[in-house]
């Protein structure tokens, strides 16, 4: 294989695999914050803020094969 | 298939001040800082009892910042001594994330076909410069608090002395293993925080400039909800980066200093 063909690969498989966890953590996190939000509506605000931490956190393994892909690609 | 944007890591030199290199995203800093130099004079300016409409957007935004790190500190005194130092970080990075909207900031280029702007926290310095600031200063007070007390939570030797049968040596060992591994989390905190900002706003930048040189139906109205997105990203991550921030500097100062000892 020729060395740019491997590192094309090598950026798309990182941020293939990299964004499976990421994608169902995320999934899980909005998914109760939505179902918590419709049993106690007058905490909406509050679960609101504290699920976008929880997603931005869950985001981060994506965000880093990205970087990494990233650096692979034109680093 | 259209032109690839060229697209960088590093950002691009200009000119040398001293022994300091000065990039495009440096000049986009100090242009940011300005802004808020002059955003905060104005406000100060028409300030009062009476709340002009710039003041109650800024009074907002500031209760909200403070309520989240009341939470995070425990207690109000505790959260405004570091209140000033958060908020700072909050709006510049509130603005910076946002300053590549500024109609043709993107298009300023120079001779050599460098962009003149860049979004500071897609430079890597930026988010590493203030995720060491935070966490070197949270280990510092720390230190300077309780120094025993603080090298203690890394360097578990404590249980050793407690062992009163050969059964509670390898609980020992284990915490004092635990231990070593907080020393690794710690450069863990490190890179997550610092790579999280960059990444986001840096892959923000590159979609849109990716999805618009694809093909030339796409370079009007396709990037608009990349943009929207990006947007949304900007602000989500200012307000991540200060809250988890301030949780770098409550969870050792509470660990070594109860927020109850204070008053």
């Amino acid at each position: 294989m020729e060395l740019e063909a491997a590192r094309l690969m090598a950026a798309g498989l990182c941020m293939g695999i990299g964004a499976i966890g990421s994608g169902i953590g995320e999934g899980i996190v909005g998914g109760k914050a939505l179902e918590a939000m419709g049993r106690n509506p007058k905490m909406a605000d509050k679960i609101f803020t504290n699920m976008i931490i929880a997603i931005a956190l869950a985001e981060s393994t994506a965000i880093y094969s990205l970087v990494i892909a990233l650096i692979i690609l034109f680093g | 298939m259209g032109e690839m944007p060229t697209i960088s890591l590093p950002s691009s030199e200009f000119f040398m001040v001293g022994p300091f290199t000065i990039t495009n995203s440096v000049i986009t800093t100090l242009t940011v800082s300005l802004i808020l130099i002059v955003l905060a004079f104005l406000i100060k300016r028409k300030a009062g009892v009476i709340p002009s409409r710039s003041q109650v957007i800024f009074e907002s935004l500031l209760n909200f910042i403070l309520d989240k790190m009341i939470m995070a500190f425990g207690s109000r005194e505790r959260a405004l001594k570091f209140f000033p130092l958060y908020f700072t970080i909050f709006l510049f990075l509130l603005i910076g994330n946002q300053f590549m909207l500024i109609p043709f900031a993107e298009s300023i280029v120079t001779e050599d076909g460098v962009n003149l702007f860049r979004s500071p926290a897609s430079d890597y310095s930026l988010p590493i410069v203030f995720t060491l600031f935070i966490l070197i200063l949270s280990h510092i007070l720390a230190l300077a608090i309780r120094p025993i007390k603080h090298i203690g939570s890394f360097i578990k030797i404590e249980q050793f002395f407690k062992i009163k049968s050969i059964k509670d040596l390898p609980m020992a060992f284990l915490d004092f293993f635990l231990g070593l591994l907080d020393i690794i989390g710690e450069f863990a905190k490190l890179a997550s925080l610092s790579t999280r900002l960059f990444g986001n706003m840096f892959a923000g930048s590159i979609i849109v400039g990716i999805i618009a040189s694809l093909t030339t139906f796409t370079q009007f109205l396709v990037p608009i909800p990349f943009i929207a997105l990006g947007i949304l990203s900007g602000v989500v991550q200012a307000f991540v980066f200060v809250m988890l921030g301030s949780l770098y500097i409550s969870a050792p100062l509470n660990a070594v200093k109860p927020v109850e000892e204070t008053n």
